[in-house]
């Protein structure tokens, strides 16, 4: 039994340690591409059968790999956050996606971004740090990334 | 006889179980006969062919004319000229899914006399978005992701800019020209109606939590929007006729100064949304828009009352009517079956 748990082991280590596969969207759309961190979800999502918003998420950045994003914690708007990325795009957002199916405080993500938000999407936006000043950034492309 | 019909009319599309088509007595008549004559509104309603049309009417909506007749497109968003000679409106190819709080964005922006003759596209479609026309007609306001933006009508140029203040639809610019009102992001709500000084760019907040469709008052002092506040209480089973959650809520129509102060209740009624509120050329009157389901547009129906008898609760509304004990039932005169009217007292608004 030991025999069989330990090449089990072995080869869960390996999946969640393996680069993610490369995606031309998250290296080529928007100004910025970083790894983050997703800190905080501040509340629940309204449901969006009916109207479409953003919601801001607070994000503690880990690496940027493209563009200036300044290190420390982040705001970045989602479109209709209870979708996965896949299918979250529609007319009024217009390009954007990624794999990552879920949102959860604590999980890294992989993320292509614009800025400002509110030159990338007119609607709805749920701020709940509308105290903070400061960027507020639009996620165009995002994936799950390791922690 | 005119009555009757629209009173058939209304009972057919299911209004008749609850005023303010019970209110079509002689109050409701009288109120009728008191504006007959007051102007020309300007409305979409849906056609035979399934399309939207712009119609004009009187404000009791006799004397009802389509003013575009297109099968190929949609025609919504009419907003008649300061002067009442023109007519704006936006028009949408047939096979786009708009809704009741995307159309101002989508499009073409069209530009006829106010009978509907020659009509003039105003650039391509999604150009000039939410365009509100300028006290003296020779400009309007757009609302852009990028700000506001003032363009002059002849030579198609900006000619000027303003942050947008979290603006993002229903931008109406003032009679006066001193400010703009709209839906808007801020003070950590989204459905937020505020105010903009044009010159300025000051904001201010009208009233925050799911609001909306603002128009103003003649006099550019007062705003009136829409708001469906929370916790509104046991509505006795409409919600879920109606498929929505209980604790949604019922849409109503609110007025206030431009600073927000002095907020009062217009109409509401348990059961339904009430939007599109546009008041009288000489701000005696309002006009709203009545649907079974918000964002409801083909079952909308076009009412109007006097603002003086404000606040006015409609329906068996037993929860609103708690709340509002002192309201009055009526009267309530239907108008039309359509959405989104405006109203015009200038003198070409009726002449071909």
């Amino acid at each position: 039994m030991r025999a069989l748990v330990a090449p089990m082991c072995l080869a869960l280590a390996a999946c969640a340690t393996a680069p993610a596969p490369a995606d031309p969207e998250l290296s080529s759309l928007g100004k910025h591409e970083v790894t983050a961190e997703l800190v905080e979800i501040p509340g629940p999502f309204p449901a969006n059968d009916l109207y479409n918003y953003a919601f801001v998420f607070k994000y503690r950045v880990r690496q940027v790999h493209r563009g200036s994003v300044p290190a420390g914690e982040i705001l970045v708007g989602h479109y209709n956050p209870r979708k996965a990325r896949a299918a979250a795009a529609d007319e009024e957002s217009g390009k954007i996606g990624g794999r990552l199916e879920q949102f959860r405080a604590g999980d890294v993500h992989r993320m292509a971004l614009e800025e400002p938000l509110d030159h990338h999407w007119i609607g709805g936006i749920i701020d709940k740090y509308f105290e903070q000043k400061g960027t507020r950034y639009w996620a165009v492309w995002t994936n799950p990334a390791s922690r | 006889m005119r009555l009757i019909l629209w009173w058939s009319v209304l009972a057919a599309a299911g209004m008749a179980a609850s005023p303010p088509g019970a209110a079509l007595d002689r109050d409701a008549v009288a109120l009728q006969r008191e504006i007959a004559a007051k102007g020309w509104i300007v409305y979409s309603a849906i056609t035979d062919r399934g399309d939207w049309d712009l119609f004009r009417s009187r404000p009791d909506g006799s004397e009802r004319q389509n003013l575009t007749r297109t099968a190929e497109t949609h025609e919504v968003g009419g907003r008649f000229s300061p002067d009442g000679r023109r007519v704006l409106f936006r028009r949408i190819a047939k096979d786009t899914k708009f809704n009741h709080d995307r159309w101002g964005a989508m499009g073409q922006l069209v530009i006829a006399n106010a009978d509907g003759t020659n009509p003039v596209a105003k650039g391509a479609a999604g150009d000039y978005p939410w365009a509100s026309w300028s006290p003296d007609g020779r400009q309007v306001a757009c609302l852009t992701k990028t700000g506001i933006e003032i363009r002059d009508l002849a030579s198609g140029r900006v000619t000027r800019t303003l942050d947008r203040r979290g603006i993002y639809q229903q931008l109406f610019w003032s009679p006066d020209g001193r400010w703009f009102t709209g839906t808007a992001n801020t003070y950590g709500e989204n459905w937020t109606v505020i105010r903009i000084h044009a010159e300025t760019g000051e904001a201010n907040p009208v009233h925050t939590f799911q609001n909306c469709t603002p128009d103003w008052s003649p006099d550019s002092k007062r705003i009136v929007f829409s708001s469906r506040p929370a916790n509104q209480g046991d509505d006795e089973g409409l919600s879920q006729a109606a498929g929505q959650k209980p604790e949604y809520g019922w849409t109503q129509l609110l007025i206030a100064d431009g600073d927000g102060a002095n907020r009062m209740l217009v109409y509401g009624e348990d059961g339904r949304h009430i939007y599109g509120g546009a008041l009288s050329p000489d701000g005696r009157y309002v006009l709203f828009t009545r649907a079974a389901r918000d964002g409801g547009m083909a079952d909308a129906t076009i009412h109007l009352m006097r603002l003086r008898d404000a606040p006015i609760v409609g329906g068996v509304s037993a929860a609103l009517r708690k709340r509002y004990p002192q309201a009055k039932r009526g009267p309530v005169a239907p108008v039309a079956m359509g959405w989104e009217p405006h109203w015009s007292s200038g003198p070409a608004a009726g002449s071909k």
